[in-house]
């Protein structure tokens, strides 16, 4: 009888964690894509990078002991994912930011104006760019950036201002320079 | 409220709702205008970053997770396999060294059931290909009907080369061992000790043993040897 019990044990514990980890999954893959494009500036790297994470996150789902920290919890492996790339390919990789002229997510149904701002987005340097998307597509707050990113909250505003007053620039930049051509 | 400071704590926070920042915009309608600029670009760019993930990235995920799980579990196997193979290869030796004298054929089939568990646990599957290949030294052959065969190795029956094939069933693990016709006399029609049972019959030109752990599991592979196997003198 001990037997069956622990067995039952050990496979209800099995479920849990599978189950707990079906709903991290589904409850954060998007934002976490999502962070991962605008970090990398390439779907098919991200898409890789987040599947990296989620394995790591399973491995060590046992550490996660408050649901509420999982956000922060699978940026944090994500980010360290991303850093390993780099260490891993030093040679061969060629440097994303030669490269992202172009539309890092293009889409062929999308307007005009949306990859304009993609492409003004993705023009920025990483260090405006990370809190911004922080900000857009995880929803935190100054303090919740600052502690994620490790900086401290002054100098998180100050990069969400310079961020945010550069695309003002591109984007009107450009506003002006359609009205121009159209005009 | 500055302008500056004003530019400063809406392009950080365009949706803030910092008392400071309401009251100026109340009383400037120059900042309020700006504000409401900032908040619309705000709302373009929220849009323009909620890019589409990929269809079914979420089960993506949690199908890679499981298949890992299932590699770990297999990378997990060889250091315990192996001891495990190596006490089995160690005991089949001593008894095979042992009983070599003394012992009979029955006693020798008997012996190599103790290395069924170790062939089990590799977890190979045998294609049909590489058992008619090793059939062929006794000019046999067999076909799909006989199940699911996860060992097919030869082994010396007191220094008779046989086939001794592990079959997966319905009630468990049967033993299938082939031999030449001319060991007829040195096996039972049926045998067995406290752990197996065992039934031998001709086949064509060759002898099938079989031993498992009931009768029923024994005649049920005898039925099924019968359609799958063949033997041409």
């Amino acid at each position: 009888m001990g037997n069956i019990s622990d067995e039952a044990t050990v496979l209800s514990d099995m479920n849990t964690k599978q189950n707990r980890y079906e709903a991290l999954v589904r409850a954060l893959h998007a934002d976490i894509y999502r962070y991962a494009v605008w970090l990398i500036k390439d779907k098919s790297i991200a898409e890789d990078v987040v599947q990296e994470t989620f394995l790591r996150a399973w491995k060590s789902l046992d550490s996660l002991k408050d649901e509420a920290a999982a956000k922060a919890w699978l940026i944090t492996i994500l980010r360290r994912e991303n850093a390993r790339r780099f260490e891993r390919k030093q040679f061969d990789t060629v440097d994303i930011d030669d490269v992202s002229i172009s539309d890092p997510v293009a889409h062929s149904e999308d307007s005009m104006e949306h990859r304009e701002v993609r492409m003004a987005i993705a023009s920025l340097s990483e260090e405006y760019r990370e809190p911004l998307t922080l900000q857009i597509i995880m929803g935190y707050s100054g303090d919740e950036i600052a502690q994620q990113l490790n900086l401290n909250k002054n100098t998180v505003m100050t990069r969400l201002f310079r961020a945010r007053n550069q695309l003002k620039e591109i984007l009107t930049k450009q506003m002006n320079y359609g009205e121009r051509a159209n005009g | 409220m500055d302008d500056l400071s004003f530019r400063k704590a809406v392009y950080a926070e365009p949706f803030t709702k910092d008392a400071a920042v309401i009251e100026a915009a109340k009383q400037d309608p120059k900042k309020q205008a700006f504000w409401d600029e900032i908040k619309q670009m705000e709302n373009e760019l929220k849009e323009a970053m909620h890019i589409p993930v990929p269809e079914n990235l979420a089960e993506k995920l949690i199908l890679r997770q499981s298949l890992d799980n299932h590699t770990q579990v297999k990378k997990q196997r060889p250091w315990y396999i192996a001891l495990a193979a190596s006490v089995m290869f160690a005991s089949v030796l001593s008894v095979y060294m042992f009983s070599k004298g003394s012992g009979n054929f029955q006693d020798d089939v008997f012996a190599h059931m103790s290395h069924v568990n170790a062939e089990v646990m590799k977890g190979q599957q045998v294609d049909l290909a590489a058992m008619n290949n090793k059939l062929a030294t006794f000019n046999g052959s067999i076909s799909d009907e006989i199940g699911e065969v996860v060992s097919a190795n030869y082994c010396y029956l007191n220094t008779i080369k046989s086939l001794h094939l592990i079959i997966k069933g319905e009630n468990g693990l049967t033993s299938l061992f082939v031999v030449p016709d001319s060991i007829t006399d040195s096996v039972g029609e049926t045998f067995s000790n406290a752990s197996y049972k065992g039934a031998s019959f001709l086949l064509e030109s060759a002898k099938v043993i079989i031993v498992g752990d009931s009768e029923s599991a024994v005649n049920e592979m005898k039925s099924k040897a019968q359609q799958a196997l063949s033997f041409s003198a």
